[in-house]
């Protein structure tokens, strides 16, 4: 039994020791943030939290126990590249965690324990520009003075960073300093460059290529009509032409192909067909239709027809390639003629027109028919992508968050994707609504330092041989 | 005996290994199975320079987290004999130069040693692991053949299996507060690769290329040769790309009396090319040629008018390359 004529400790006194530690802390102390961990995804049975959210950051003061240094063995090289094995241990005030932190945490969604620190929630250390998960939260340090604890002391790890969504909408916690948002892609000396990410080639305005019409010939080839497509095709055969009169010039063209076939003829559904043959150069000066014929290209038992006329386009050149083509443009003739030419464009994977080939020269004209090319149908790019905004494919529907931007070279680099991008579909994001159309993607985890995927890869090419498969070997 | 040479074989092995484990991704799902992320897992070879790693991985000193995960590294841990694959070591074989079609090289057997390799994987969270380990091991039956071009020179691509020997699991959860969590799986594998000797040059002089066959007749004493036989090899398409004339119509694949622009430079009873056909020349009678088609095993195919003919000649026997198809003159009987 306690001697009742002493007092172990009266409200007035503990309220008197927590009010002192208070001050101290706040006298002593370091600004950390304290950021709760938002449970989005967990896993039964094995459990584990799949996927974490961290949105909200509240500064709290703490006093750093371990006064020398980090704790624990610092910086070594392992077999997983580089790790920082720094510890960090905090003291921070019991009840100003519980008159403020744990009632504003109250109201977070998929948060869980609202009334003390826990384990596994965030401390932004500001002093090394860090982030510390807290791996366990001791409560009986010093150990009842007065009948009460009035300390937390958190022991805490640096983070091991995987895929959580860090958005807290505090600048230099979200984005350690360096997304400066002036969009000229120098922003990756922060978290994000250990972050995986996918970079996606953005088009901001295309320009519509320009061509034009060589000259009116007479006795050239209108077209070419395939009377057998042959079969047992793996690639193009190349096409011949018999030889114009002396005068004239002979014509050149490519065919076309055509798959998936089957029939009795040829089984295989991979070999082609000659569909049709398209011309860079008419030709003139015949007199009698050309005999066409096609060799090489591994199949055999194609043949065509070709018709001549008089009044045809002849060779087209491509004056300007324009810009932002995702798909070929159409080209439509203006002129007067009895048969209207028809041509193809061929784009190269830039996006411009490399050439035009002609599927009809036309028949009848008499003046140079002009070449209109449709315009690249595409959106005209317009904002700035905010950092950690997410971005929506307008088809796709994949999502992403923005970590990087450079309006120049329009390279957006996105994390925490959802799926694949479709190239030719609007990039929108939510917050600053910008758009520009996706020309191409490039998944690459290169922005992780330790990664050599691509290296490894493109070594491998030069070595490997996959084109002999063993069909005993896979599953 | 010990001249330089080396092959990187060993080197192409270890990239053939870690292409093998270099597009594996994770995804990771909501409450609602809707897709949360994709991460495509980063991979590297471990051993490396440590002021290399802290330069490369560490720019700014202040690391703001302490890793990323999920990570893969993969390591060449031991070299052994493998006694079970060896064949006999005087046997060689020849093969032409890949750069040079006209030279020859030979080398020896190679010594057949297992490469073994270790990959561990590294993982935040048992699913990532779980998806990483279920990608990799249906592959493994127990083992999956690469085909790796071992010695680049002499085109030489061999099979190497990789064995999946074993799967080690290292899961740290249990112990006070302090200590992390280490989750990492290693699976131990062995490449059955075959390391090659240096490779000589200039085998092609010890290749046979004239047979002479002698009888003789009367008794033990007589030494003089009555009947003698030689064949030497011919060029059965053309190497010199010497172009005679040129065709002066489109032919069909079954026409056998073809006209040329000028048959002045074409021998009768010799062999001509167009395109990849080859025809015996049988006749001749002015620019019209009776020819065979599809001599020498050729596909008889149309013709464009145009077309160059080329000759065979004695100067593309003397081109024929290591491992072509040949013919032989004949008999030449003295």
């Amino acid at each position: 039994m306690l001697n009742p004529f002493f007092l172990q400790g009266s409200p007035n006194e503990q309220n008197l020791v927590q009010d002192l530690i208070n001050e101290h802390l706040k006298i002593y102390g370091v600004d950390v943030y304290y950021l709760p961990r938002q449970y989005a995804t967990t896993n039964k049975v094995i459990e584990e939290v799949v996927e974490s959210e961290f949105k909200f950051a509240y500064p709290i003061e703490a006093y750093i126990d371990s006064y020398d240094g980090y704790g624990n063995q610092g910086t070594i090289l392992s077999k997983f590249g580089i790790q920082e094995l720094d510890d960090l241990t905090l003291v921070i005030s019991r009840e100003r965690y519980e008159v403020y932190i744990s009632q504003l945490i109250k109201a977070i969604p998929d948060g869980k324990l609202t009334n003390r620190p826990k384990e596994g929630d965030l401390i932004y250390f500001p002093l090394g520009n860090r982030l510390f998960e807290i791996k366990y939260v001791e409560h009986e340090k010093p150990f009842y003075q007065l009948k009460k604890n009035y300390t937390y002391q958190l022991t805490c790890e640096l983070f091991r960073y995987e895929d959580e969504v860090i958005d807290t909408g505090v600048d230099f916690i979200d984005d350690p300093t360096e997304f400066d948002g002036d969009g000229t892609g120098d922003d990756n000396t922060g978290r994000d460059q250990y972050a995986t990410t996918v970079t996606l080639q953005l088009i901001g305005i295309g320009s519509t290529a320009t061509a034009s019409v060589g000259s009116i010939l007479n006795g050239g080839v209108r077209f070419v009509s395939i009377t057998n497509r042959g079969n047992g095709y793996t690639s193009p055969p190349k096409v011949g032409f018999s030889s114009s009169p002396v005068s004239g010039r002979t014509a050149v063209g490519f065919a076309t192909m055509i798959g998936g076939i089957v029939d009795l003829c040829e089984p295989d559904s991979k070999k082609l067909r000659v569909q049709g043959v398209e011309l860079s150069n008419p030709g003139f000066g015949y007199t009698v239709a050309p005999k066409v014929s096609f060799v090489g290209g591994g199949g055999g038992g194609a043949a065509a027809t070709a018709y001549i006329g008089n009044g045809i386009v002849g060779i087209i050149s491509v004056t300007n390639g324009g810009s932002g083509y995702l798909v070929r443009p159409t080209v439509t003739f203006v002129g007067v003629a009895s048969v209207s030419a028809a041509a193809t464009a061929y784009i190269s994977p830039s996006g411009s027109v490399t050439e035009i080939r002609l599927t009809n020269a036309g028949l009848g004209y008499t003046q140079i028919p002009q070449i209109q090319i449709s315009s690249p149908n595409i959106f005209v790019g317009v904002g700035t992508y905010i950092y950690n905004e997410t971005v929506t494919g307008s088809r796709s529907g994949v999502t992403g968050k923005v970590k990087k931007w450079n309006v120049n070279t329009k390279v957006l680099e996105v994390s925490t994707v959802t799926g694949n991008f479709i190239p030719g579909e609007n990039i929108v994001g939510a917050a600053s609504s910008a758009t520009y159309s996706l020309r191409s993607i490039n998944i690459n985890n290169q922005t992780d330092k330790f990664a050599q995927n691509s290296d490894i890869e493109n070594l491998a090419n030069e070595i490997l041989d996959f084109s002999e498969i063993n069909p005993f070997g896979m599953p | 005996m010990f001249e330089y040479f080396y092959h990187e074989i060993l080197r192409k092995t270890i990239i053939g290994f870690g292409t093998l484990f270099n597009e594996i991704s994770i995804q990771k799902k909501d409450d609602s199975n809707n897709v949360f992320s994709v991460i495509r897992v980063p991979l590297a070879y471990g051993p490396t320079q440590k002021f290399l790693a802290r330069l490369e991985q560490q720019p700014n000193l202040n690391t703001p987290v302490q890793i990323t995960l999920p990570r893969m590294s993969f390591e060449f841990v031991g070299l052994s004999y493998d006694q079970t694959r060896k064949v006999t070591s005087t046997q060689t074989f020849l093969t032409s130069s890949v750069s040079d079609q006209t030279d020859v090289k030979k080398v020896y057997m190679p010594v057949p040693y297992n490469m073994e390799f270790e990959l561990n994987i590294m993982c935040k969270i048992n699913d990532d692991m779980l998806q990483i380990i279920e990608q990799i091991i249906p592959y493994f039956q127990p083992s999956y053949n690469l085909t790796i071009d071992l010695v680049k020179t002499i085109g030489e691509k061999r099979d190497i299996p990789i064995v999946l020997e074993n799967i080690t699991m290292r899961d740290d959860y249990e112990g006070d507060f302090s200590t992390r969590r280490a989750l990492i799986y290693t699976l131990r594998f062995t490449a059955k690769t075959y390391l090659f000797g240096p490779v000589s040059t200039g085998a092609g002089k010890d290749i046979v290329k004239k047979v002479t066959l002698g009888f003789v007749s009367g008794d033990s004493n007589s030494t003089s040769r009555d009947l003698k036989y030689s064949a030497e090899p011919v060029a059965t398409k053309d190497y010199d790309n010497s172009v005679a004339t040129n065709l002066s119509e489109n032919i069909e694949a079954s026409n056998t009396a073809i006209t040329v622009n000028n048959a002045t430079n074409i021998p009768v009873k010799s062999y001509i090319t167009i395109d990849d056909e080859t025809l015996y020349v049988a006749k001749k009678d002015g620019n019209v040629l009776t020819v065979v088609r599809a001599s020498y095993n050729t596909k008889a195919a149309p013709h464009v008018s145009g077309t160059a003919i080329k000759t065979i000649t004695s100067a593309d026997n003397a081109l024929i390359q290591f491992g072509d198809d040949f013919g032989f003159s004949g008999f030449s009987v003295s």
